[in-house]
């Protein structure tokens, strides 16, 4: 019975189909606000669905790769990864499925899972694209996931837990974003890097290095890469919002407070050029770490009652 | 200094080695050498600073004559200085080169080489660097006798021979961008060393829109060969046209009317917005700033209404005529023109404060690539690229022509000579441009369009020289007093600009390279309606195509 | 296995199939020596003005991701191979449009020395679109009319029989 309802909640409800469906809303709200900005009408609501149905129903090439079981189970993995994160976080203002003290670090670290995928997948192939590509995004990993980890524990210090479900419950009577705001920006833009939006894009800069670790994949491998980034997506915002906004509780609430964030990210991705990885690296270690140490710090003094 | 005294300095400098001088037109020194004496003279005139080498012209004379000429264009001011060679047709007929004296003459002499058979004694590089790959041995396109069936692929041999890529070496690691590449809207090809992200080598593979156009313009007649060269490019195809009518009617002696200079002039600075917005578009889109793409491209529509208003095309306007041109510009249009024109200043006002005050975007342009005024000079760049190292290289004010003795242009330079200068000249340019054509319109001449033309053109040969958005256009024209020309050829400016990126890219990000490649604004299909060359960056790359072939096989055994 | 094709979820599949197909179309351009006449105009429907991401029409840098190839321009002598090659690396199904006169027919460089002539003397072309250079609105009604061909259930070339046949493959 226990079996069932975890098959359940992970293939259906919250995480799996729904999770799904709201990774392709969010992608085209994502897609569509950009096209605003940019003046253009946008895509139609249905574009990535259809994207990714597309996907599944062409070739899947296999170009010269090094080992096929890797080029195959990467896609997948990275698509567990993701999942498996839904199930830790209060999805669509729901309670967590699972939740134990410290779940903070595992979802954190399956959230990192699709970047080390998409690391092996450009390793993989003999791509030269694929390679630059692979090199670019483990790279970036070291420069946000720190200052990522450091800005999300800031709410965790505060709460005095490790536990999602009891921060986001402590996170009701304070706003993190007004008594953290160096948190929140880090968190906002570090989860930009992560999912390698403008202007973190250097690892799919399609002007140098074509798509980057995915430019050899075609087909299903696509789609479910894709269908990865989208739920990860979610995951992302999710728990940043669920930190810092005054937790996520209903239905109402979520989806208000996930929009607003994706709008401020949105805001970001159209105003900012792309950075080198090089400037990506050092903007993070010099002022990113170094700003979230300093916040995390007066967090712990305030928390010790010293402030 | 005007234009006599200062071909009289020419000829003084070139008399030790003169056989025989003319003045085919008022501001053309043909001075007549002998091979040998080629190197001293060119030395003398580069020593002496008179002019830059625009353009090598190669003729083929025929089986007659049995001789073939090589023709130094040097350019000072409106003057201009040819050196002219001539050696027999058949056999060895060697130049010495001069590309240890000015660089960016290899490339000219390649053409030279690949397009006539001429041998250049003593240059770089005696790789096989033909038109493609698979092309036959001493068979020579541009030669009066060449037959397309000469022409027929070696075997064994692939029309584009790549080389195995891949790891070169212990940590390095050769990048191909092109000629299928997002960065690149036309085909190219690059080849980037790069050692993590830093660039260790580059080279470059053009050709692959060498569609042999100057071999084409021999068999049309002067009014099809209008078109034809209208389609080199389609970005400055008013330019391409402009300067070929302008070569035409010069050697026809046919005096176009006051009116139709005046819209020519119009065309070509409405050509000149569109052609700048398009590239700050480009730039934008090659540094990952999609909104500015967005919107610099969304204002350029305006221009492009203002041109199909005015011509009836959006691109490839065949606005000129010989001896005119065809559209007339009415009352309604001019207003139209004007309001159109005033929209897009403040635009580009704007992203003239967005270039120079976003930081994110200067992240990326500021000190990149800089170039200075001297190595501007030494690379012999031109247009928009060498004004922004402080090099005043633009057509319109150094020798004005057609109707820009009425309506002249202010040159604008900037002096940094990086990416940012290099956005911010081009931005000034337009407003210039902008003044320029309010005041065309204001002023517009009264008269026909048209003057009649003869169908015959008489026999001579004529330079035209013309601004394109991307710089000095070159034509050299010769007429037998047929009804085709005897030989066309164009020297396009990025030519002479890719030097400024092959240098450039060494030691840089990889992220920067195609911000570099789109800097110079580079025009492939400019490029390659005739030349196919090789560029390298000397010494520093040391992997010649066949060490690196014997290179990536013997890794690969390993 | 057998599939019968009149079973109910195969119909529903291939429904939904050819709905995703008509509705998301990821172009590659390649450029196979054009003026850039064309290369202007087709990076002129992404922008605001014309926006085919409305369609679903997206341009991708990788062939590997691409549904549909744009050529542009008369073959070259040089760029043959590599326009061979880029349209082999595409997954199937695939589709090639060609736009501006060159690449129809050659248009003003036929019978150049260094031209091959047109795009479908190469690979298999389904749709061309005439112009020198085609209107953005052209380019977009040429693939537009590629989709409704395809939605009312017509036949596409069996196209790698073609290509042996010509004699290039």
């Amino acid at each position: 019975m226990n079996t069932l309802t975890s098959f359940f909640s992970l293939l259906i409800f919250p995480a799996g189909l729904t999770l799904l469906l709201a990774g392709m809303f969010y992608d085209w709200f994502d897609r569509k606000l950009v096209a605003r900005f940019q003046n253009r009408v946008g895509p139609r609501w249905f574009q990535p669905i259809a994207d990714v149905i597309k996907l599944f129903a062409k070739e899947q090439i296999t170009p010269g790769i090094k080992n096929p079981a890797l080029f195959f189970g990467l896609p997948i993995v990275a698509l567990s990864g993701a999942l498996a994160a839904a199930l830790y976080v209060p999805l669509l203002g729901f309670a967590p499925v699972h939740s134990f003290p410290g779940d903070l670090i595992v979802t954190i670290y399956l959230l990192s899972l699709l970047t080390i995928c998409m690391g092996l997948a450009g390793w993989n192939t003999s791509s030269r694209f694929s390679l630059i590509g692979a090199t670019r995004a483990l790279t970036q990993v070291f420069a946000y996931e720190a200052p990522f980890l450091l800005a999300l524990l800031g709410p965790a210090m505060a709460a005095g837990s490790w536990q999602i479900d009891v921060i986001n419950d402590y996170a009701r009577d304070h706003w993190f974003a007004i008594s953290q705001p160096v948190g929140f920006i880090i968190a906002l833009i570090g989860l930009m890097g992560k999912l390698e939006l403008p202007p973190f894009d250097a690892p799919e800069a399609e002007t140098e290095i074509v798509a980057g670790a995915l430019t050899e994949y075609s087909g299903r491998g696509l789609a479910i890469f894709r269908i990865a980034k989208a739920l990860e997506l979610v995951v992302g915002i999710t728990l940043v919002s669920a930190f810092y906004l005054g937790g996520l509780q209903g239905v109402v609430p979520f989806f208000v407070k996930t929009l607003a964030v994706l709008f401020l990210m949105t805001i970001f991705q159209v105003l900012l050029t792309r950075l080198r990885i090089d400037q990506t690296v050092g903007l993070w270690w010099r002022f990113g770490t170094i700003l979230v140490l300093a916040q995390l710090l007066i967090t712990i003094l305030w928390k010790g009652g010293l402030l | 200094m005007n234009i006599e005294q200062n071909l009289q300095k020419a000829e003084q400098i070139l008399a030790p080695w003169n056989k025989e001088t003319t003045h085919p037109e008022l501001n053309r020194l043909d001075a007549s050498l002998a091979a040998e004496n080629l190197r001293p003279a060119v030395t003398a005139l580069h020593a002496a600073r008179w002019g830059y080498l625009s353009a090598i012209t190669g003729l083929d004379l025929g089986a007659e004559s049995g001789q073939m000429e090589a023709l130094y264009h040097f350019c000072s001011g409106p003057a201009i200085t040819t050196l002219r060679v001539r050696l027999p047709r058949t056999g060895e007929a060697t130049l010495p080169t001069i590309e240890d004296i000015i660089p960016p003459a290899t490339f000219f002499e390649r053409e030279l080489h690949e397009m006539l058979g001429f041998k250049i004694a003593g240059a770089k590089s005696n790789d096989r660097l033909f038109i493609s790959d698979d092309w036959p041995e001493d068979v020579y396109p541009l030669r009066e006798d060449f037959n397309i069936e000469q022409a027929t692929p070696v075997e064994g041999r692939h029309a584009d021979e790549t080389p195995e890529v891949g790891m070169v070496g212990e940590n390095k690691f050769v990048i191909p961008i092109g000629p299928q590449h997002p960065a690149l809207k036309e085909p190219g090809h690059f080849e980037f060393t790069v050692d993590g992200e830093v660039v260790t080598g580059a080279r470059m593979r053009l050709g692959y829109a060498h569609r042999g156009i100057e071999k084409a313009a021999e068999s049309r007649n002067w009014i099809q060969n209008l078109y034809l060269f209208e389609r080199i490019c389609g970005i400055c195809s008013h330019t391409h046209a402009y300067a070929y009518s302008l070569g035409v009617e010069k050697l026809a002696q046919v005096e176009v009317p006051a009116r139709a200079q005046a819209i020519r002039e119009l065309v070509a600075g409405l050509e000149r917005i569109h052609s700048h917005l398009l590239w700050l578009g480009v730039t934008a889109h090659e540094a990952g700033f999609d909104t500015l793409f967005m919107y610099s491209w969304r204002d350029r529509e305006t221009v492009m209404n203002l041109l199909e208003q005015l011509t009836g095309n959006r691109v490839n306007y065949s606005a000129n005529l010989l001896g005119g041109v065809k559209a007339d510009v009415g009352p309604e249009q001019a207003k139209a023109i004007k309001e159109g024109l005033n929209f897009l200043e403040t635009r580009i006002r704007h992203y003239l404060e967005v270039v120079t005050t976003d930081t994110m975007f200067l992240n990326r342009t500021r000190g990149i690539g800089t170039i200075s005024y001297e190595e501007a000079e030494e690379f012999g760049l031109l247009g928009p690229t060498a004004r922004a190292s402080g090099l005043l290289r633009d057509v319109r004010v150094e020798a004005p022509y057609g109707a820009y003795h009425q309506f002249p242009i202010s040159g604008v330079t900037e002096t940094n000579g990086d990416l940012e200068a290099r956005c911010v000249v081009r931005l000034k340019e337009l407003l210039v441009s902008c003044f320029a054509l309010r005041t065309i319109l204001d002023n517009l001449p009264e008269g026909p369009l048209t003057v009649r033309m003869p169908r015959k053109v008489p026999a001579g040969e004529t330079v035209s020289r013309v601004e394109a958005p991307r710089g000095e256009l070159f034509y050299y024209i010769k007429s037998n007093g047929g009804e085709h020309p005897a030989r066309v050829h164009i020297r396009t400016p990025s030519l002479c600009n890719w030097v400024s990126v092959l240098e450039k890219a060494v030691g840089r990000q990889l992220a920067d390279v195609p911000m570099l490649i789109a800097g110079m604004d580079p025009c492939f299909s400019c490029n390659d309606r005739l030349v196919t060359t090789v560029g390298r960056t000397g010494e520093r790359q040391t992997w010649s195509w066949k060490q690196l072939r014997q290179h990536g096989i013997e890794y690969y055994k390993r | 296995m057998n599939i019968n094709n009149n079973q109910l979820w195969v119909k529903v599949i291939k429904k939904v199939r050819a709905w995703a197909r008509l509705n998301s179309i990821w172009a590659v351009h390649f450029n196979s020596g054009s003026c850039n006449g064309c290369d202007i105009e087709i990076l002129a429907t992404l922008t605001p003005r014309y926006d085919v991401e409305r369609f679903g029409i997206k341009l991708e840098g990788s062939p590997r991701h691409a549904d549909i190839l744009i050529v542009t321009g008369p073959v070259t002598r040089q760029a043959r191979e590599r326009l061979l090659r880029t349209y082999e690396q595409m997954p199937e199904p695939k589709f090639v449009v060609s736009v501006g006169s060159c690449s129809v027919s050659g248009g003003v460089f036929h019978g150049c020395y260094n031209v091959g002539g047109s795009v479908d003397e190469v690979i298999p072309v389904d749709v061309f679109i005439p112009g020198c250079p085609p209107r953005p609105e052209a380019i977009i009604d040429g693939i537009i009319q590629l989709l409704t061909h395809l939605k009312d259930g017509n036949p596409r070339p069996a196209r790698k029989e073609q290509i042996i046949e010509r004699g290039v493959a």
